[in-house]
């Protein structure tokens, strides 16, 4: 089959111009449908983030024990998470090298690590002393801190998320 | 559908939606919000966290009425903790849309795509308003032991659907031909 397209000279230039890559970018529904997919996956995450964020904070909820509200909400978050990422990285693949030159892309990468290893950090260390504070309203400040770089990080990978849209054509 | 959305566009624009949508882009909020690079960039942020907080708000008093989450509480409970945030998250949708609706009048109102969003979005208003009621008034007569009858755990993903359609209708906004 004849290609169209020029010889990739980077990785990013091979992930864009596979198959998979143009596929995407020349189909008239693709790229609107995975978005849309990502938006209701995204829209979820955060939602179900922000609850349990708030309930750490003291803001909301406060009534539920804090394990429960992590059983409760953690699944779905996980779930669209999944979504999100899957259809993320479709989005990816067809215009891979114009997102690896946007910054606000890169922010969103940096934020995302930063949204995962605050996680990781609130779960090993933190939750470790979780019976001792899983009713009460007020937490400690470990929690709440982990509750607010949260919520900064997943309000900024919208944000960035939504630079990506507007900056495209700047950069590359 | 594609044919439809063409057809229904090319008829908003006979109408007195044009008109209107001139001259909103003459008022100064519009050049506010089109002058400033950053306007509707973070109008639609405003936005997507605002769905975020309704739409997971749904999700979660749907599934506690469903028994797949949020057991260890009553339907009261789990209401009074969603409920105010599904409507006050709705008042900042609604606000941070009409901050884009103002900032892209054409883009918006000669656009077959949003009024069906719109239509979509009073459907699901008046679905969820008649829904909550009718679970109130069941679960208080019913006490702690009330379960909900099939047609209204339905109800409930019916207005979860409905949330999804409205989200894909807002992205494909885009996408529909002015």
């Amino acid at each position: 089959m004849a290609s169209y397209y020029p010889e990739p000279t980077n990785i990013w230039e091979s992930i864009e111009y596979s198959s998979l890559g143009t596929s995407i970018a020349e189909s008239l529904w693709a790229f609107p449908t995975l978005e849309t997919l990502h938006v209701i996956a995204l829209v979820t995450v955060f939602g179900t983030i922000m609850i349990m964020d708030l309930r750490l904070l003291g803001l909301a909820g406060n009534k539920w024990a804090v394990t429960q509200m992590s059983k409760d909400t953690l699944p779905w978050t996980w779930g669209a998470f999944v979504l999100a990422a899957i259809t993320g990285t479709l989005l990816f693949t067809s215009k891979a090298s114009t997102y690896m030159v946007n910054p606000y892309f890169l922010i969103k990468l940096g934020l995302l690590a930063l949204a995962g290893l605050n996680m990781l950090y609130f779960h090993f260390v933190t939750y470790k002393t979780v019976t001792d504070w899983d009713a009460a309203p007020t937490l400690p400040t470990g929690a709440k801190v982990a509750a607010t770089v949260s919520l900064v990080a997943w309000i900024g990978v919208v944000f960035c998320g939504r630079a990506i849209g507007f900056t495209l054509g700047i950069y590359y | 559908m594609g044919d439809f959305f063409y057809g229904l566009t090319d008829w908003l624009r006979t109408t007195f939606l044009l008109d209107w949508a001139f001259w909103i882009e003459t008022t100064g909020f519009n050049q506010v919000l089109v002058t400033n690079f950053w306007g509707v960039p973070l109008a639609q942020v405003m936005h997507i966290i605002g769905i975020g907080a309704a739409f997971a708000a749904t999700l979660m008093l749907t599934l506690r009425i469903s028994n797949l989450a949020g057991g260890a509480r009553t339907v009261p409970e789990v209401s009074s903790r969603y409920m105010p945030w599904i409507w006050w998250g709705l008042v900042w949708i609604v606000v941070s849309g009409l901050l884009m609706l103002w900032a892209e009048p054409v883009r918006n109102m000669i656009n077959g795509v949003f009024w069906m969003k719109m239509l979509l979005l009073v459907v699901t208003v008046l679905i969820t308003l008649a829904f909550q009621g009718a679970v109130r008034k069941s679960a208080t007569a019913s006490g702690p032991a009330w379960t909900a009858s099939s047609g209204v755990k339905v109800t409930g993903w019916l207005i979860v659907i409905l949330w999804c359609l409205i989200m894909a209708h807002g992205r494909w906004i885009a996408y529909a031909p002015v």
